[in-house]
Protein backbone atom coordinates (compact mmCIF):
# COMPACT_ATOMS: atom_id res chain seq x y z
CA UNK A 1 0.00 0.00 0.00
CA UNK A 2 0.92 3.52 -0.70
CA UNK A 3 0.51 5.59 2.59
CA UNK A 4 -1.19 8.97 2.64
CA UNK A 5 1.85 10.94 3.65
CA UNK A 6 0.71 13.92 2.25
CA UNK A 7 0.20 17.61 4.22
CA UNK A 8 -3.36 17.81 5.70
CA UNK A 9 -5.57 18.96 3.95
CA UNK A 10 -8.74 19.44 5.65
CA UNK A 11 -8.55 20.13 9.73
CA UNK A 12 -11.67 19.87 11.63
CA UNK A 13 -10.73 20.86 15.39
CA UNK A 14 -13.46 20.34 18.29
CA UNK A 15 -16.03 20.86 15.33
CA UNK A 16 -19.49 21.50 17.33
CA UNK A 17 -22.91 22.34 14.82
CA UNK A 18 -26.24 23.16 16.66
CA UNK A 19 -29.57 23.84 15.05
CA UNK A 20 -32.49 25.70 16.46
CA UNK A 21 -35.92 23.23 16.05
CA UNK A 22 -39.27 25.08 15.03
CA UNK A 23 -40.34 24.91 18.52
CA UNK A 24 -37.13 26.91 19.73
CA UNK A 25 -35.14 24.10 21.29
CA UNK A 26 -31.64 23.26 20.20
CA UNK A 27 -30.02 20.14 18.93
CA UNK A 28 -26.53 18.87 18.69
CA UNK A 29 -26.18 17.53 15.45
CA UNK A 30 -22.27 16.97 15.41
CA UNK A 31 -19.90 17.63 18.91
CA UNK A 32 -16.37 17.19 19.53
CA UNK A 33 -15.35 16.36 16.48
CA UNK A 34 -12.02 16.04 15.45
CA UNK A 35 -10.23 14.52 11.67
CA UNK A 36 -7.64 15.54 9.97
CA UNK A 37 -7.90 14.51 6.11
CA UNK A 38 -3.94 14.56 4.09
CA UNK A 39 -3.53 16.23 0.67
CA UNK A 40 -4.52 13.11 -1.91
CA UNK A 41 -6.16 10.68 0.69
CA UNK A 42 -9.78 9.37 0.08
CA UNK A 43 -11.48 9.14 3.37
CA UNK A 44 -15.19 8.15 4.17
CA UNK A 45 -17.18 8.96 6.70
CA UNK A 46 -19.87 6.11 7.50
CA UNK A 47 -22.29 5.84 10.52
CA UNK A 48 -25.93 5.24 10.81
CA UNK A 49 -28.72 7.87 9.14
CA UNK A 50 -28.33 10.36 11.69
CA UNK A 51 -24.89 10.47 12.74
CA UNK A 52 -24.00 14.09 11.64
CA UNK A 53 -22.33 13.09 8.20
CA UNK A 54 -24.02 15.71 5.88
CA UNK A 55 -23.52 18.35 8.94
CA UNK A 56 -19.58 17.59 8.57
CA UNK A 57 -19.29 17.71 4.80
CA UNK A 58 -21.39 20.82 4.72
CA UNK A 59 -19.51 22.45 7.10
CA UNK A 60 -16.34 21.30 5.02
CA UNK A 61 -18.03 22.84 1.98
CA UNK A 62 -18.86 26.45 3.61
CA UNK A 63 -22.12 25.74 2.93
CA UNK A 64 -23.47 25.82 7.13
CA UNK A 65 -20.81 27.84 9.99
CA UNK A 66 -19.63 25.62 12.98
CA UNK A 67 -21.06 26.28 16.19
CA UNK A 68 -17.86 26.37 17.55
CA UNK A 69 -14.58 24.93 16.96
CA UNK A 70 -12.14 25.39 14.18
CA UNK A 71 -11.98 24.53 10.80
CA UNK A 72 -9.41 24.67 7.80
CA UNK A 73 -8.64 24.22 4.65
CA UNK A 74 -4.54 24.54 3.92
CA UNK A 75 -4.26 25.75 7.15
CA UNK A 76 -7.09 28.68 6.08
CA UNK A 77 -10.27 29.22 7.45
CA UNK A 78 -13.21 27.85 6.06
CA UNK A 79 -15.63 31.03 5.95
CA UNK A 80 -18.38 29.91 2.80
CA UNK A 81 -18.52 28.17 -0.32
CA UNK A 82 -15.33 28.34 -2.77
CA UNK A 83 -14.14 27.15 -5.92
CA UNK A 84 -11.42 24.61 -3.81
CA UNK A 85 -14.22 22.36 -2.53
CA UNK A 86 -16.63 20.81 -5.03
CA UNK A 87 -19.82 19.35 -3.68
CA UNK A 88 -21.49 16.55 -5.20
CA UNK A 89 -25.01 16.51 -3.86
CA UNK A 90 -26.97 14.02 -2.75
CA UNK A 91 -29.89 14.21 -5.02
CA UNK A 92 -27.15 15.48 -7.84
CA UNK A 93 -28.18 19.25 -8.04
CA UNK A 94 -27.86 19.40 -12.20
CA UNK A 95 -28.92 22.49 -13.52
CA UNK A 96 -32.73 20.86 -15.07
CA UNK A 97 -32.33 23.91 -18.23
CA UNK A 98 -28.93 23.00 -19.22
CA UNK A 99 -27.76 19.98 -21.20
CA UNK A 100 -25.44 17.68 -19.75
CA UNK A 101 -22.86 19.92 -21.32
CA UNK A 102 -23.68 22.47 -19.99
CA UNK A 103 -24.04 21.40 -16.69
CA UNK A 104 -20.33 20.34 -17.21
CA UNK A 105 -19.26 23.25 -18.38
CA UNK A 106 -21.26 25.43 -15.68
CA UNK A 107 -18.24 26.19 -13.34
CA UNK A 108 -15.77 26.52 -15.82
CA UNK A 109 -17.95 28.88 -17.70
CA UNK A 110 -19.13 31.13 -14.50
CA UNK A 111 -17.05 30.01 -11.77
CA UNK A 112 -13.30 30.89 -11.45
CA UNK A 113 -12.03 27.32 -12.79
CA UNK A 114 -12.53 28.47 -15.99
CA UNK A 115 -10.62 31.80 -15.39
CA UNK A 116 -8.14 32.49 -17.95
CA UNK A 117 -9.38 29.98 -20.39
CA UNK A 118 -10.38 30.48 -23.96
CA UNK A 119 -13.41 28.89 -25.47
CA UNK A 120 -11.39 26.29 -27.35
CA UNK A 121 -9.33 25.04 -23.77
CA UNK A 122 -13.01 25.22 -21.76
CA UNK A 123 -14.72 23.02 -24.90
CA UNK A 124 -11.47 20.71 -25.00
CA UNK A 125 -11.59 19.98 -21.09
CA UNK A 126 -15.27 19.26 -21.21
CA UNK A 127 -14.99 17.12 -23.67
CA UNK A 128 -12.52 15.17 -22.09
CA UNK A 129 -14.78 14.68 -18.76
CA UNK A 130 -17.82 14.07 -20.56
CA UNK A 131 -15.59 11.31 -22.24
CA UNK A 132 -14.66 10.07 -18.79
CA UNK A 133 -17.68 9.24 -17.35
CA UNK A 134 -18.74 8.24 -21.18
CA UNK A 135 -21.89 10.37 -21.13
CA UNK A 136 -21.13 11.16 -25.30
CA UNK A 137 -24.02 9.90 -26.11
CA UNK A 138 -26.46 11.94 -23.52
CA UNK A 139 -23.83 15.26 -23.93
CA UNK A 140 -26.88 17.29 -25.38
CA UNK A 141 -29.82 15.53 -23.11
CA UNK A 142 -31.33 17.36 -20.43
CA UNK A 143 -31.53 16.02 -16.85
CA UNK A 144 -34.91 15.24 -16.82
CA UNK A 145 -33.77 12.33 -19.98
CA UNK A 146 -31.74 10.76 -18.17
CA UNK A 147 -31.54 7.28 -16.30
CA UNK A 148 -30.67 7.59 -12.73
CA UNK A 149 -26.89 6.17 -13.12
CA UNK A 150 -26.22 8.80 -16.10
CA UNK A 151 -27.96 11.90 -13.98
CA UNK A 152 -24.92 10.76 -11.46
CA UNK A 153 -21.97 10.77 -13.97
CA UNK A 154 -23.16 14.01 -15.47
CA UNK A 155 -22.74 15.54 -11.63
CA UNK A 156 -19.73 13.53 -11.32
CA UNK A 157 -18.15 14.96 -14.61
CA UNK A 158 -19.01 18.41 -13.73
CA UNK A 159 -17.46 18.11 -10.19
CA UNK A 160 -14.54 16.50 -11.84
CA UNK A 161 -14.37 19.19 -14.91
CA UNK A 162 -13.62 22.17 -12.23
CA UNK A 163 -10.61 20.04 -11.00
CA UNK A 164 -11.15 21.47 -7.07
CA UNK A 165 -8.50 20.24 -4.84
CA UNK A 166 -10.88 18.88 -2.82
CA UNK A 167 -13.93 17.09 -3.50
CA UNK A 168 -16.60 16.44 -1.01
CA UNK A 169 -19.43 14.14 -2.09
CA UNK A 170 -22.51 13.25 -0.08
CA UNK A 171 -23.65 9.56 -0.86
CA UNK A 172 -23.43 10.15 -4.53
CA UNK A 173 -24.10 6.75 -5.40
CA UNK A 174 -27.17 6.00 -2.84
CA UNK A 175 -29.67 6.35 -5.32
CA UNK A 176 -28.43 3.92 -7.42
CA UNK A 177 -29.38 0.14 -7.93
CA UNK A 178 -26.37 -2.72 -6.51
CA UNK A 179 -25.09 -3.15 -10.12
CA UNK A 180 -24.88 0.24 -11.27
CA UNK A 181 -23.31 1.56 -7.85
CA UNK A 182 -20.63 -1.66 -8.22
CA UNK A 183 -19.51 -0.17 -11.81
CA UNK A 184 -19.48 3.57 -10.80
CA UNK A 185 -17.25 2.37 -7.67
CA UNK A 186 -14.66 1.66 -9.63
CA UNK A 187 -15.17 4.27 -12.63
CA UNK A 188 -14.53 6.60 -9.28
CA UNK A 189 -11.39 5.47 -7.95
CA UNK A 190 -10.32 5.28 -11.76
CA UNK A 191 -11.20 9.22 -12.21
CA UNK A 192 -9.66 9.79 -8.50
CA UNK A 193 -6.74 8.58 -9.88
CA UNK A 194 -5.92 5.56 -7.97
CA UNK A 195 -3.82 4.22 -10.88
CA UNK A 196 -1.36 7.55 -10.36
CA UNK A 197 0.98 8.07 -7.17
CA UNK A 198 -1.13 9.58 -4.18
CA UNK A 199 1.07 12.81 -5.27
CA UNK A 200 -1.21 14.12 -8.06
CA UNK A 201 -4.40 12.33 -6.33
CA UNK A 202 -7.04 14.93 -4.99
CA UNK A 203 -8.44 14.79 -1.58
CA UNK A 204 -12.05 13.33 -1.48
CA UNK A 205 -14.48 13.36 1.46
CA UNK A 206 -16.75 10.70 0.99
CA UNK A 207 -19.79 10.12 3.21
CA UNK A 208 -22.24 6.71 2.20
CA UNK A 209 -23.77 4.45 4.63
CA UNK A 210 -23.11 1.30 3.06
CA UNK A 211 -19.74 -0.45 4.68
CA UNK A 212 -18.77 -2.75 1.75
CA UNK A 213 -18.45 0.68 -0.61
CA UNK A 214 -16.78 2.72 2.78
CA UNK A 215 -14.01 -0.26 2.72
CA UNK A 216 -13.49 -0.23 -1.07
CA UNK A 217 -13.18 2.99 -2.12
CA UNK A 218 -10.98 4.42 1.40
CA UNK A 219 -7.65 5.36 2.39
CA UNK A 220 -9.22 5.53 5.94
CA UNK A 221 -13.15 5.38 7.32
CA UNK A 222 -13.83 7.56 10.00
CA UNK A 223 -16.46 5.64 11.59
CA UNK A 224 -19.18 8.09 13.47
CA UNK A 225 -21.67 7.75 16.07
CA UNK A 226 -25.09 8.89 16.66
CA UNK A 227 -27.35 11.19 19.09
CA UNK A 228 -25.10 13.35 18.98
CA UNK A 229 -22.97 12.48 16.26
CA UNK A 230 -19.32 12.29 16.84
CA UNK A 231 -16.20 10.28 15.94
CA UNK A 232 -16.27 6.97 17.23
CA UNK A 233 -13.41 5.99 15.61
CA UNK A 234 -10.81 6.12 12.42
CA UNK A 235 -10.05 2.71 10.61
CA UNK A 236 -7.08 2.62 8.06
CA UNK A 237 -8.10 0.17 4.82
CA UNK A 238 -4.77 -1.00 3.81
CA UNK A 239 -5.94 -2.61 0.75
CA UNK A 240 -3.41 -2.42 -2.08
CA UNK A 241 -4.46 0.22 -4.86
CA UNK A 242 -5.17 -0.31 -7.31
CA UNK A 243 -8.60 -2.01 -6.84
CA UNK A 244 -10.86 -3.99 -8.55
CA UNK A 245 -13.74 -6.60 -8.40
CA UNK A 246 -11.08 -9.03 -6.91
CA UNK A 247 -10.87 -6.52 -3.55
CA UNK A 248 -14.16 -7.42 -2.65
CA UNK A 249 -13.17 -11.20 -2.45
CA UNK A 250 -10.19 -10.90 -0.66
CA UNK A 251 -10.48 -11.99 3.01
CA UNK A 252 -9.12 -8.78 4.51
CA UNK A 253 -12.14 -7.00 2.97
CA UNK A 254 -14.61 -9.28 4.23
CA UNK A 255 -12.45 -8.57 7.81
CA UNK A 256 -12.42 -5.14 7.53
CA UNK A 257 -15.99 -4.91 6.60
CA UNK A 258 -16.99 -6.95 9.57
CA UNK A 259 -14.78 -4.42 11.84
CA UNK A 260 -16.68 -1.31 11.09
CA UNK A 261 -19.88 -3.36 11.25
CA UNK A 262 -18.96 -4.23 14.48
CA UNK A 263 -18.60 -0.83 15.46
CA UNK A 264 -22.05 0.49 14.44
CA UNK A 265 -24.22 -2.51 14.37
CA UNK A 266 -25.58 -2.06 18.05
CA UNK A 267 -26.71 1.79 16.81
CA UNK A 268 -28.06 0.33 13.74
CA UNK A 269 -29.87 -1.86 15.78
CA UNK A 270 -31.46 0.50 17.85
CA UNK A 271 -32.20 3.38 15.13
CA UNK A 272 -34.46 0.24 13.39
CA UNK A 273 -36.27 -0.82 16.49
CA UNK A 274 -37.09 2.91 17.60
CA UNK B 1 -64.06 0.04 -31.31
CA UNK B 2 -62.31 3.41 -32.28
CA UNK B 3 -63.72 6.27 -34.34
CA UNK B 4 -62.45 7.96 -37.04
CA UNK B 5 -60.99 11.37 -36.99
CA UNK B 6 -64.03 12.55 -38.61
CA UNK B 7 -66.77 11.18 -35.99
CA UNK B 8 -64.93 12.20 -33.11
CA UNK B 9 -64.53 15.96 -34.43
CA UNK B 10 -68.80 15.60 -35.46
CA UNK B 11 -69.02 14.90 -31.91
CA UNK B 12 -67.21 17.82 -30.63
CA UNK B 13 -69.21 19.73 -32.92
CA UNK B 14 -72.32 18.75 -32.29
CA UNK B 15 -73.40 20.59 -28.68
CA UNK B 16 -72.24 23.83 -29.99
CA UNK B 17 -73.92 23.44 -33.29
CA UNK B 18 -77.04 22.40 -31.50
CA UNK B 19 -76.82 25.67 -29.33
CA UNK B 20 -76.60 28.13 -32.25
CA UNK B 21 -79.78 26.28 -34.19
CA UNK B 22 -81.76 26.55 -30.84
CA UNK B 23 -80.38 30.50 -30.90
CA UNK B 24 -81.01 30.71 -34.42
CA UNK B 25 -85.18 29.23 -33.29
CA UNK B 26 -85.45 30.99 -30.63
CA UNK B 27 -84.50 34.62 -32.19
CA UNK B 28 -86.51 33.81 -35.31
CA UNK B 29 -89.85 33.67 -32.59
CA UNK B 30 -89.06 37.01 -31.46
CA UNK B 31 -90.40 39.70 -32.74
CA UNK B 32 -88.12 42.23 -31.90
CA UNK B 33 -85.40 41.43 -33.98
CA UNK B 34 -83.51 44.78 -33.52
CA UNK B 35 -82.89 43.62 -29.38
CA UNK B 36 -82.29 39.93 -30.48
CA UNK B 37 -79.00 38.37 -32.30
CA UNK B 38 -79.52 35.93 -34.54
CA UNK B 39 -76.48 33.09 -35.60
CA UNK B 40 -77.18 34.29 -39.27
CA UNK B 41 -77.30 37.95 -39.47
CA UNK B 42 -74.04 37.44 -37.00
CA UNK B 43 -72.43 35.55 -40.21
CA UNK B 44 -73.51 38.55 -42.23
CA UNK B 45 -72.07 41.37 -39.90
CA UNK B 46 -68.95 39.45 -39.76
CA UNK B 47 -68.48 39.08 -43.14
CA UNK B 48 -68.59 42.80 -44.01
CA UNK B 49 -66.78 44.23 -40.51
CA UNK B 50 -63.72 41.62 -41.86
CA UNK B 51 -64.30 42.45 -45.79
CA UNK B 52 -64.56 46.06 -45.22
CA UNK B 53 -61.21 46.01 -43.07
CA UNK B 54 -62.87 47.62 -40.11
CA UNK B 55 -62.14 44.81 -38.02
CA UNK B 56 -59.10 43.29 -38.51
CA UNK B 57 -57.95 47.47 -38.09
CA UNK B 58 -59.64 47.60 -35.00
CA UNK B 59 -58.27 44.54 -33.24
CA UNK B 60 -54.81 45.41 -34.65
CA UNK B 61 -55.05 48.43 -32.93
CA UNK B 62 -56.29 47.42 -29.81
CA UNK B 63 -53.70 44.79 -30.18
CA UNK B 64 -50.85 47.07 -30.25
CA UNK B 65 -51.89 48.86 -27.17
CA UNK B 66 -52.15 45.18 -25.60
CA UNK B 67 -48.65 44.56 -26.39
CA UNK B 68 -46.78 48.16 -25.78
CA UNK B 69 -48.37 48.09 -22.09
CA UNK B 70 -47.42 44.17 -21.95
CA UNK B 71 -43.84 45.24 -22.40
CA UNK B 72 -43.62 47.98 -20.08
CA UNK B 73 -45.25 45.93 -17.62
CA UNK B 74 -43.09 42.71 -17.98
CA UNK B 75 -39.77 45.57 -17.99
CA UNK B 76 -40.82 46.75 -14.67
CA UNK B 77 -42.80 43.71 -13.01
CA UNK B 78 -39.82 41.12 -14.16
CA UNK B 79 -36.56 42.58 -12.39
CA UNK B 80 -39.00 44.32 -9.98
CA UNK B 81 -39.90 40.50 -9.28
CA UNK B 82 -36.80 39.03 -9.25
CA UNK B 83 -35.46 41.66 -6.53
CA UNK B 84 -38.54 41.29 -4.18
CA UNK B 85 -38.23 37.21 -4.51
CA UNK B 86 -34.28 37.91 -3.49
CA UNK B 87 -33.66 40.26 -0.99
CA UNK B 88 -36.16 39.98 2.13
CA UNK B 89 -36.40 43.52 2.94
CA UNK B 90 -37.16 44.56 -0.34
CA UNK B 91 -39.90 42.16 -0.19
CA UNK B 92 -41.58 43.06 3.17
CA UNK B 93 -41.59 46.83 1.96
CA UNK B 94 -43.43 46.33 -1.15
CA UNK B 95 -45.85 43.08 -0.86
CA UNK B 96 -48.38 45.41 1.54
CA UNK B 97 -48.46 48.36 -0.92
CA UNK B 98 -48.61 45.47 -4.07
CA UNK B 99 -51.07 43.82 -2.16
CA UNK B 100 -53.75 46.69 -1.80
CA UNK B 101 -53.63 47.64 -4.90
CA UNK B 102 -53.93 44.14 -6.31
CA UNK B 103 -57.62 44.63 -5.76
CA UNK B 104 -58.52 48.13 -7.51
CA UNK B 105 -59.42 46.84 -10.85
CA UNK B 106 -57.39 48.18 -14.01
CA UNK B 107 -61.15 49.97 -14.86
CA UNK B 108 -61.54 51.93 -11.87
CA UNK B 109 -58.00 53.20 -12.17
CA UNK B 110 -59.51 54.51 -15.64
CA UNK B 111 -60.66 58.33 -14.76
CA UNK B 112 -57.43 58.89 -13.07
CA UNK B 113 -55.84 57.77 -16.49
CA UNK B 114 -57.84 59.93 -18.50
CA UNK B 115 -57.34 63.07 -16.58
CA UNK B 116 -53.70 62.58 -16.22
CA UNK B 117 -53.35 61.24 -20.20
CA UNK B 118 -56.08 61.75 -22.22
CA UNK B 119 -58.16 59.02 -24.11
CA UNK B 120 -55.20 58.32 -25.99
CA UNK B 121 -52.79 55.82 -26.32
CA UNK B 122 -50.91 56.28 -23.32
CA UNK B 123 -53.66 56.11 -21.42
CA UNK B 124 -54.45 52.98 -23.23
CA UNK B 125 -50.96 51.60 -22.16
CA UNK B 126 -50.96 52.82 -18.45
CA UNK B 127 -54.17 50.77 -17.70
CA UNK B 128 -53.03 47.54 -19.37
CA UNK B 129 -49.35 47.76 -17.65
CA UNK B 130 -51.11 48.03 -14.47
CA UNK B 131 -53.28 44.90 -15.50
CA UNK B 132 -50.42 43.04 -16.40
CA UNK B 133 -48.34 43.90 -13.63
CA UNK B 134 -50.03 42.45 -10.51
CA UNK B 135 -50.08 38.44 -12.32
CA UNK B 136 -46.42 39.15 -14.05
CA UNK B 137 -44.90 40.49 -10.05
CA UNK B 138 -46.49 38.01 -8.01
CA UNK B 139 -45.63 34.97 -10.31
CA UNK B 140 -41.81 36.02 -10.77
CA UNK B 141 -41.68 35.99 -6.96
CA UNK B 142 -43.27 32.78 -6.50
CA UNK B 143 -40.80 31.57 -9.00
CA UNK B 144 -37.61 32.66 -7.82
CA UNK B 145 -39.18 31.16 -4.02
CA UNK B 146 -39.80 28.10 -5.62
CA UNK B 147 -35.76 27.85 -7.46
CA UNK B 148 -34.50 24.80 -5.13
CA UNK B 149 -31.64 25.51 -2.80
CA UNK B 150 -29.09 22.56 -3.61
CA UNK B 151 -29.27 24.60 -7.13
CA UNK B 152 -27.81 27.76 -6.20
CA UNK B 153 -25.49 26.25 -3.11
CA UNK B 154 -24.33 23.73 -6.05
CA UNK B 155 -23.59 27.06 -8.18
CA UNK B 156 -22.00 28.95 -4.61
CA UNK B 157 -19.78 25.58 -4.25
CA UNK B 158 -18.52 26.19 -7.73
CA UNK B 159 -17.23 29.71 -6.72
CA UNK B 160 -20.09 31.26 -8.59
CA UNK B 161 -20.95 35.38 -7.56
CA UNK B 162 -24.54 36.65 -6.83
CA UNK B 163 -25.08 38.69 -9.73
CA UNK B 164 -23.99 35.92 -12.16
CA UNK B 165 -26.27 33.66 -9.79
CA UNK B 166 -29.22 35.84 -10.43
CA UNK B 167 -28.90 35.30 -14.22
CA UNK B 168 -27.48 31.91 -14.90
CA UNK B 169 -29.43 30.15 -11.84
CA UNK B 170 -32.54 32.07 -10.30
CA UNK B 171 -33.74 33.69 -13.52
CA UNK B 172 -33.78 30.35 -15.26
CA UNK B 173 -35.17 28.55 -12.46
CA UNK B 174 -38.17 31.01 -11.81
CA UNK B 175 -38.89 31.51 -15.78
CA UNK B 176 -41.72 28.45 -15.95
CA UNK B 177 -43.42 30.38 -13.04
CA UNK B 178 -42.72 33.55 -14.72
CA UNK B 179 -44.08 32.14 -18.17
CA UNK B 180 -47.67 31.37 -16.05
CA UNK B 181 -47.50 35.06 -15.10
CA UNK B 182 -47.09 36.28 -18.59
CA UNK B 183 -49.91 33.70 -19.65
CA UNK B 184 -52.23 35.22 -16.87
CA UNK B 185 -51.23 38.85 -17.62
CA UNK B 186 -51.46 38.78 -21.58
CA UNK B 187 -55.43 37.49 -21.23
CA UNK B 188 -56.17 40.25 -18.38
CA UNK B 189 -54.36 43.09 -20.41
CA UNK B 190 -56.48 41.76 -23.57
CA UNK B 191 -59.79 41.96 -21.01
CA UNK B 192 -58.47 45.57 -19.72
CA UNK B 193 -58.11 46.84 -23.17
CA UNK B 194 -61.38 46.24 -24.29
CA UNK B 195 -63.18 47.40 -21.53
CA UNK B 196 -60.47 50.97 -21.37
CA UNK B 197 -61.89 51.47 -25.36
CA UNK B 198 -65.63 51.00 -24.31
CA UNK B 199 -64.74 53.59 -21.61
CA UNK B 200 -62.71 56.00 -23.32
CA UNK B 201 -65.61 55.67 -26.15
CA UNK B 202 -68.05 56.96 -23.67
CA UNK B 203 -66.19 59.88 -22.80
CA UNK B 204 -64.53 61.26 -25.91
CA UNK B 205 -68.22 61.05 -27.45
CA UNK B 206 -67.46 57.56 -29.92
CA UNK B 207 -64.98 59.93 -32.22
CA UNK B 208 -61.86 58.46 -30.21
CA UNK B 209 -59.02 56.55 -30.88
CA UNK B 210 -60.08 53.24 -32.15
CA UNK B 211 -59.55 49.78 -31.20
CA UNK B 212 -61.98 46.86 -30.52
CA UNK B 213 -63.96 48.24 -27.56
CA UNK B 214 -64.50 51.54 -29.48
CA UNK B 215 -66.13 49.64 -32.29
CA UNK B 216 -68.54 47.86 -29.68
CA UNK B 217 -69.27 51.63 -28.11
CA UNK B 218 -70.02 52.50 -31.43
CA UNK B 219 -72.45 49.76 -31.93
CA UNK B 220 -74.16 50.28 -28.92
CA UNK B 221 -74.60 53.74 -28.34
CA UNK B 222 -75.14 55.43 -31.68
CA UNK B 223 -75.93 53.00 -34.08
CA UNK B 224 -77.66 49.79 -32.09
CA UNK B 225 -76.30 46.76 -33.85
CA UNK B 226 -76.43 44.20 -31.68
CA UNK B 227 -75.32 41.56 -34.21
CA UNK B 228 -72.21 43.44 -34.83
CA UNK B 229 -71.75 43.68 -31.08
CA UNK B 230 -71.35 39.76 -30.99
CA UNK B 231 -69.44 39.72 -33.54
CA UNK B 232 -66.61 42.09 -31.58
CA UNK B 233 -67.38 39.34 -28.87
CA UNK B 234 -66.32 36.47 -30.97
CA UNK B 235 -63.27 37.91 -31.92
CA UNK B 236 -62.68 39.34 -28.73
CA UNK B 237 -62.28 35.53 -27.83
CA UNK B 238 -60.85 34.18 -31.11
CA UNK B 239 -57.82 36.70 -30.43
CA UNK B 240 -57.29 35.60 -26.68
CA UNK B 241 -56.98 32.48 -28.06
CA UNK B 242 -54.76 32.73 -30.43
CA UNK B 243 -52.20 34.91 -28.25
CA UNK B 244 -52.45 32.32 -25.42
CA UNK B 245 -51.67 29.71 -27.96
CA UNK B 246 -48.78 31.72 -29.08
CA UNK B 247 -47.71 32.64 -26.09
CA UNK B 248 -47.40 28.73 -25.15
CA UNK B 249 -46.21 28.07 -28.35
CA UNK B 250 -42.86 31.09 -27.78
CA UNK B 251 -42.43 29.37 -23.46
CA UNK B 252 -42.18 25.94 -24.82
CA UNK B 253 -39.36 27.55 -27.39
CA UNK B 254 -37.64 29.30 -24.51
CA UNK B 255 -37.88 26.55 -22.00
CA UNK B 256 -36.78 23.43 -24.51
CA UNK B 257 -35.74 21.58 -20.90
CA UNK B 258 -39.51 21.92 -19.60
CA UNK B 259 -40.55 19.26 -23.13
Amino acid sequence: MDAVNGAVKLRMDKLAKQFALPNGERTTAVEDFSLDVREGEFMVLVGPSGCGKTTVLNLLAGLDAPTSGVLTIDGRPITGPGADRGVMFQDYALFPWRTVRENVEFGLRYGPAGHGMSADERNRRVTRYVELVHLEQAQAKYPHQLSGGMRQRAALARLMANEPDVLLMDEPLAALDAQTRLVLQDELLRIWGQDRPASERRTVVFITHAIDEAVFLADRVAVMTTNPGRLKTVIDIPLTRPRNDATRARPEFQALYQEIWNLIRAEAYRATVT
Amino acid sequence: MTATVAQRAARGFMLPVALILLWQALGMLMHDVKRMPIPSRVLTAAVDLVGSGELPLAIMQSLGRVFGGFAVAALVAIPLGLVMGNVRSVERNLDPLIESFRPIAAIAILPLAILWMGTGTAAAVFIVSYAAFFPLVINTVAGVKRVERNLLQAAATMGVGRATMLRTVVLPGALPSIGVGMRIALGVAWTAIIAAELAVGAKSGGGGSGGVGQMMFVFYAYSVELNRIVVCMIAVGCVAYALDRLLRAALARAMPWTR
